[in-house]
């Protein structure tokens, strides 16, 4: 049994001049998961998240929000949800639990600001200006904010965009908390890694399209029994026609050769001769399955983060 | 309405924080009170050379003979009259309705004028003056006689002082006039002038409490025309203000806690100026009263409306500083804040007369007795009124509250 859709979205447009921002999206977000709008920069993710927050408004389409058929997202569902933007601030002169008291004071019902600063983890800097944090402390008080109404369900944009690996594990950690404890969550991402590892349901985005949904593992499946084997590889190099013939073969930025198989270990010993035969090393060579990269390249011919 | 408050505390917490918003909200206005008030010190205060005095007639004449009073209140007349050149007349007489004859209630009514600086001087013909100028100078000649013509002025304010002199001077050719007639002139006084200060502590106003009041003016202006861009468009630009609309925030609540921080931050203000003007400069302008504040209200609505307006014409910070740095100039100038603008070419007094700091500058100086109201009560209030009004519908089409929106 499908689980209850918190949100339905229908047909959703929205136009600049001839740029189609959104183009006819449809997608519904189940209840008490993380649902993940992914795709390259410029996609439409952001365009149609800022519509569903009730930052922009869409030309045309329809959404339904905790039941309700709205036109524009009101006070009364404002109350409900909560929102990290992307590239959003605070006044960089407000202490961190002044920032969470102040957007307290927004909604009628909130979470004490203490609270909210342990589940974030920024206890020892309540008393840190917000102009002296880090990136990823930044970030975590921005959640501390989405979270401070104890939303239903939290819109989190581009949430680790720009963060080290280990601020960007915090976060995630965070996520997977907030999943948990029952929220649902909607998040846009162009990092395959994060959908893969937080999402239980994926849209792929491109161009202001809806290209692909499902599971990360409906997604990839969709790719069947291939193995992809990543190498680097001058660019001008020539890979062997005996190759070509038998596997799909990729080249991305960098010299990166993504080589995508049914017979590994006939394409390993090809890959192998032919670089022994042009003396071409096989930097950085990587043998794996297929991921969401995977399939977005399948899709479009492009990798994500181009 | 716990919104609006926790709105307006960050953005006295703010104000308050950053350095440079510090300099210009607080030290600026103070530095610049200092740094006027021992340069000019001992500069007058006067804006006209025409002086606004009262002449209240309480004499009933000399039974039969000549009504000196009446020629006294003629001379006076006559100085009130434009020179034949087109000058500006000595005197703006302010004299009973025709038919009316002076009473003591005249004279209350002009002394209390006296005292919140519309009059700069009120000269009193007492009851009996002809009877007893008549009666001294018939009983001895080459004496001082003891009739006497009292002149009322504001203790320490110099338009008051000048006035008096000149007043002085009107009467002794007054008085020669009258002994001439009567045939007794040989240089004696008859007539004598008597000074009495009023004003509610017969205080010794000073260039300090001309400037103060402009310097608090000066501190709400640059409040308003910096700070109120400043926020809004940084606020935008950073997108920190759209981190409120995500919320049930809504403009009116947003504009509503803005400005309860602003009015806040402008109190501050303007004790940390009042503190040191009073205790460090001696000034005796009493502003906590309920006129002045009255147009101190007006001045931080008025500045805000217009620092409102500035955002609403900038499309950037910087463009936004830009347009209030060449707004704040004139207008601040014009306005009269530090110097009086009776000199200003006819050229700039158009911009002088549209400033609305002229008018918030006049009436609240006048409000506290430091100089004469050049501009009706209603004139002074409705102006900023009518900028409020202005400024706020510009802004109320053209404000963008969000990047792109």
């Amino acid at each position: 049994m499908e689980p209850a859709a918190l949100m339905k979205v229908s047909n959703l447009i929205k136009h600049y001049g001839d740029v189609h921002a959104v183009d006819d999206v449809s997608f519904s977000v189940p209840k008490a998961e993380v649902f993940t709008l992914l795709g390259p920069n410029g996609a439409g993710k952001t365009t149609t998240l800022e519509i569903l927050e009730g930052i922009r408004e869409a030309d045309s389409g329809s959404i339904e929000i905790f039941g309700q058929q709205l036109r524009h997202i009101d006070r009364a569902t404002k109350e409900r949800i909560g929102v990290l933007l992307q590239e959003g601030n605070f006044e960089p002169y407000l202490k961190v639990r002044e920032v969470l008291r102040l957007f307290a004071s927004f909604f009628r019902s909130a979470r004490s600001p203490d609270e909210m600063l342990r589940e974030v983890s920024l206890e020892e800097k309540a008393g840190a200006l917000v102009k002296n944090l880090s990136g990823g402390q930044k970030q975590r008080l921005a959640i501390g904010v989405a979270l401070i109404n104890d939303p239903e369900l939290v819109f989190l944009d581009e949430p680790t965009t720009g963060l080290d690996p280990q601020a960007r594990r915090n976060i995630w950690s965070i996520v997977s908390g907030l999943t948990a404890s029952g929220k649902t969550i909607i998040l846009t991402t162009h990092y395959m890694e994060e959908a893969e590892t937080l999402s239980q349901m994926v849209c792929i985005m491109d161009h202001g399209k809806v290209i692909a949904k499902g599971s990360p593992r409906e997604l990839t499946a969709r790719l069947g029994q291939e193995t992809i084997v990543d190498f680097v590889a001058a660019e001008d190099s020539t890979l062997p026609e005996t190759l070509a013939s038998c596997c799909t073969i990729v080249r991305g930025e960098g010299g990166l050769v993504s080589v995508k198989t049914n017979d590994l270990a006939a394409t390993l010993g090809r890959l192998l001769d032919w670089s022994r035969a042009s003396c071409t090393p096989l930097a950085e060579m990587a043998v794996r399955q297929p991921n969401l990269e995977d399939v977005f390249l399948s899709l479009t011919g492009r990798r994500l983060r181009t | 309405m716990r919104g609006i408050v926790y709105l307006a505390r960050a953005y006295l917490a703010t104000a308050l924080r950053e350095r440079i918003t510090l300099f210009w909200f607080l030290v600026f206005p103070l530095f610049v009170l200092a740094l006027f008030s021992a340069i000019f010190a001992n500069v007058g205060q006067t804006t006209s050379l025409t002086f606004d005095i009262a002449v209240v007639n309480l004499d009933r004449g000399s039974a039969g003979r000549v009504d000196f009073a009446a020629s006294v209140a003629s001379t006076f007349r006559e100085l009130s009259q434009p020179g034949a050149s087109g000058s500006e007349p000595l005197f703006k007489l302010h004299e009973p309705a025709a038919g009316g004859g002076d009473t003591e209630a005249t004279l209350a009514s002009e002394i209390d004028a006296l005292k919140v600086g519309k009059r700069d001087a009120v000269v009193e013909i007492p009851a009996g003056f002809s009877d007893a100028l008549l009666k001294a100078a018939e009983a001895s000649t080459g004496s001082a006689l003891p009739a006497e013509i009292r002149v009322h002025t504001s203790g320490g304010r110099t338009s008051s002082d000048m006035a008096l002199g000149i007043i002085e001077q009107v009467l002794v050719r007054v008085d020669r006039h009258i002994l001439t007639q009567l045939g007794l002139f040989d240089g004696a006084r008859v007539v004598v002038v008597g000074r009495q200060e009023v004003g509610s502590e017969n205080r010794a106003l000073g260039y300090v409490d001309f400037l103060l009041p402009g310097v608090v003016l000066m501190g709400f202006l640059t409040a308003g025309l910096f700070s109120v861009p400043g926020t809004i468009l940084f606020g935008r630009e950073r997108r920190i203000l759209r981190g409120y609309w995500v919320t049930p925030l809504d403009v009116p609540r947003f504009l509503a806690g803005f400005s309860l921080g602003h009015l806040a931050l402008c109190a501050l203000q303007f004790v940390c100026v009042w503190v040191l003007g009073r205790f460090a400069f001696g000034a005796h302008v009493n502003l906590f009263q309920p006129l002045p504040m009255l147009y101190l209200v007006l001045s931080v609505a008025t500045f805000l409306a217009l620092g409102f307006l500035v955002a609403a014409l900038a499309r950037t910070p910087n463009a936004g500083m830009a347009i209030a740095n060449i707004v704040n100039m004139p207008i601040m100038f014009l306005g009269g804040l530090f110097f009086p603008t009776g000199s200003v070419p006819p050229a700039l007094r158009v911009i002088m007369m549209a400033d609305p700091v002229t008018y918030l500058a006049d009436g609240l100086r006048a409000s506290v007795g430091v100089n004469t109201a050049s501009f009706p009560a209603a004139v002074s209030l409705g102006i900023p009124c009518a900028w409020i009004v202005g400024c706020a519908i510009v802004a109320s089409l053209r404000l963008k509250w969000d990047v792109g929106r």
